[in-house]
């Protein structure tokens, strides 16, 4: 067996209440490596094609990676793989935190969860053995007293877990899951597969171990990287700031959402970014084996939210449910956070649909009637912070937005989809591509939807030295950029955090030093192709093609206000042209569909 | 020879029980290692990382009814007998400072030995939480 791996999957069918253990597919692991690789594979394989994703039918899987709980740097995650209710495509979501840790630890590479509960339960995991216990208690709890509750009820601080709150039961489309209290798969709507399943809560407990061939050369190794590469200049604002750093640079570059993405730029940023989140830190936090530890454990003291504790705000946080919403309030936006983290709610998309409704009420598209009596403008905070109870609970509009902006607009309808802002129902997230253009790409090949974390052009297009109003380059850039969709590709194989900015060759050494293999540079290239494109092919088996990778009609027809970007639009026959060099680039045809040449070059057929 | 903790700068990654497990037990398993760390957010903010700091009085010794934790006169500090230890958590009891934990798979107290003088965890932790004293 290659080292890493833990070899075994658990199996669990909600439906007949039965689990079971399996041996890893070696040979898929070898072709795809761990995380989102694996869990795109498993995925494709056992899910039945077109399937309602809130139906018993949904496959929801969680998975690891090689490096997972080990000493490797900055490699904590794993993520959920399903298909989404929000956008109906393939979903991965990432989680920091610990649990993925001990899954290994508890024996297991991945999980794969089948059919639907017939009542409330939840999963508790545990050296090599899982079992569903009843959750009838837990039902309609929040998900910190959810989490608190399971570790009491088994006797063990150290049990991790991960839950849903209200909004995941209440099937709500934009409902993350929460681990380990302040972590969040959070894009996509996995809280409400969970829901569908009747599954409250994931629990895992091991003490099992995770073995690589050589553990003396591989802690060199980590040390190695983790002095030369990873502590260094490109990576160290995650120790310093975290990501609330991002948003003066997001304001600078004129490409920060505001007033649900009127504007480029926020006149109250400097109350919200990364020095005023300084102001309330307590201390930093970190995920399982990172040396950065972006995570900022914040507390407000005093004024009408004071006693809000939480790791965060990030800056998806600050700019969605902060600038987006014209909210310059910070401990409004803390308090918003841990709402949304305790009833386990997107924040970038519930920040979106906010945004959203905002602008609908200020056009008078919806009233007072359809908002509980709020007077739901931009920038009140009192109407704000009472919004993440309305969406999770479904009251009032809340239970329009808990649908996501797409299907809200086609709801309130009045012209509103002009100004719903997303790519296959997927909310924006906090880079506006008017002052970048390659994001407007990025966000419509993104195989979740509007992502950014998928391809991050804006990394050369404003914090670097490429025109971010040509076309040229950028298809080339998405693809196999130094943050492009390959090299995502390749490091959420292993499961690599984002904020390590690292290349294929420590990809390869990390890779190569934990399973024995032999994987080289170029070994990893192909891998992050092959990966890029199954879950291509998962999406067009839904049928995804061309016409669903979308360029907003805000973008493309409302000129951007303020900042850098002024006056700005992304033109749709640059968006076209851009689409079609991507598709060319790719080997797809020009509906976006993978080539039969291509899928065998990459063995995938 | 031992070592000190300051708590404050703890970030809760691990690092530092993952590495001792390697040498402990050849694999990296935070839960069978000397130093180890107790979240209690959403709570208490401060993280209270937790490993054997030598302490004078070691009540851990007096405790232990096999007599397993005796000294070790080359390095100067009271180090566990695993073969001689039977896992009843009296020392653990009696610890102060919840410097010593139960190996949960083996079933023995698990101490810190300072790695023998070049300690893994203070050379590992990113926010120098831990250090070494002479």
């Amino acid at each position: 067996m290659p080292g890493g791996y833990v070899g075994k999957i658990l199996r669990v069918d909600l439906s007949s209440g039965k689990t079971s253990s399996e041996d890893l597919n070696l040979k898929w692991a070898r072709l795809f490596i761990g995380g989102k690789g694996l869990g795109a594979k498993y995925l494709y394989e056992e899910a039945k094609p077109r399937a309602d994703p809130l139906s018993p039918d949904n496959v929801l899987i969680l998975m690891t990676g090689p490096l997972t709980g080990t000493t490797a740097p900055c490699a904590p995650k794993y993520a959920i793989y399903t298909k989404s209710p929000l956008t109906g495509t393939f979903l991965d979501s990432y989680m920091g935190g610990y649990l993925g840790a001990e899954l290994k630890f508890a024996g297991f590479d991945g999980v794969i969860i089948k059919g639907k509960a017939e009542k409330p339960v939840y999963l508790w995991i545990s050296d090599g053995k899982a079992e569903i216990r009843d959750a009838k208690d837990l039902w309609g709890l929040d998900i910190h007293e959810t989490d608190k509750r399971i570790r009491e009820k088994l006797g063990d601080k150290e049990v991790k877990v991960a839950a849903i709150g209200p909004a995941g039961e209440n099937l709500v489309k934009i409902a993350c899951i929460t681990v380990d209290l302040y972590r969040q798969a959070g894009r996509g709507g996995g809280g409400a597969v969970m829901g569908s399943k009747n599954l409250k809560a994931i629990a895992v407990r091991g003490h099992q171990g995770v073995s690589v061939p050589n553990i003396e050369e591989f802690i060199e190794l980590c040390k190695d990287i983790t002095k030369n590469d990873v502590v260094t200049e490109t990576n160290l604002w995650a120790k310093t700031d975290g990501t609330p750093g991002f948003l003066q640079m997001n304001q600078e570059g004129g490409v920060l959402p505001t007033k649900n993405f009127q504007m480029g730029v926020f006149e109250h940023a400097n109350e919200i970014d990364g020095d005023a989140v300084k102001k309330i830190l307590v201390r930093k936090r970190a995920c399982y084996g990172c040396p950065l530890g972006c995570g900022n454990i914040t507390q407000v003291k005093g004024g009408p939210f004071a006693g809000t504790v939480i790791e965060g705000p990030d800056y998806e946080t600050l700019a969605l449910g902060g600038s987006n919403c014209y909210i310059s309030d910070l401990e409004a936006i803390a308090k918003y956070n841990l709402l949304c983290d305790k009833l386990g709610l997107d924040t970038i998309s519930t920040g979106d649909a906010i945004a959203f409704a905002m602008e609908c009420y200020e056009k008078g598209l919806i009233t007072k009637e359809d908002t509980n009596g709020l007077e739901l403008t931009f920038g009140n905070v009192e109407a704000y912070v009472k919004m993440p109870n309305l969406i999770a609970y479904r009251k009032a509009i809340g239970d329009v937005l808990a649908e996501g902006v797409r299907r809200a607009a086609e709801k309130i309808g009045k012209g509103s989809d002009r100004f719903a802002v997303h790519v296959k129902g997927l909310e924006y997230p906090g880079y506006e591509p008017r002052g970048a253009i390659g994001m407007a790409l990025a966000y419509a090949t993104s195989d979740r939807g509007a992502c950014h974390m998928r391809a991050w052009p804006v990394d050369s297009e404003v914090f670097g030295d490429m025109d971010p109003f040509t076309t040229e380059g950028k298809a080339q850039l998405v693809i196999e950029g130094g943050i492009g969709q390959n090299l995502y590709c390749a490091k959420w194989s292993l499961v690599i955090c984002d904020f390590y900015a690292i290349g294929y060759e420590n990809i390869a050494r990390l890779a190569s030093a934990a399973t024995g293999w032999k994987l080289s540079e170029d070994d990893m290239k192909i891998i992050g192709e092959r990966i890029s494109n199954l879950v291509r092919m998962f999406n067009v088996r839904e049928g995804f093609t061309r016409k669903d990778d979308t360029l907003p009609y805000r973008i493309a027809n409302d000129p951007l206000k303020g900042g850098k970007a002024d006056g700005h639009v992304v033109k749709p026959e640059d968006f076209n042209k851009m689409l079609d060099e991507y598709y060319k680039l790719r080997g797809w045809d020009k509906e976006g569909r993978p080539t039969k040449e291509k899928l065998k070059e990459l063995n995938l057929i | 020879m031992k070592l000190e903790i300051f708590p404050e700068k703890c970030t809760e990654c691990w690092l530092c029980a993952a590495i001792c497990s390697a040498r402990l037990v050849g694999k990296f398993n935070p839960s069978r290692s000397a130093v180890y760390a107790e979240s209690l957010l959403p709570e208490k903010l401060i993280m209270r990382p937790y490993v054997c700091i030598q302490c004078d009085e070691h009540p851990c010794v007096e405790s232990c009814p096999v007599e397993a934790i005796a000294e070790d006169e080359k390095l100067g500090i009271y180090v566990v007998d695993k073969e001689l230890c039977d896992g009843c958590g009296a020392c653990i009891e009696a610890c102060p400072y919840n410097g010593l934990r139960l190996d949960p798979v083996e079933n023995y107290a698990i101490k810190c030995d300072v790695c023998r003088g070049k300690p893994r965890c203070v050379e590992i932790c990113p926010e120098e939480v831990l250090k070494m004293v002479e």
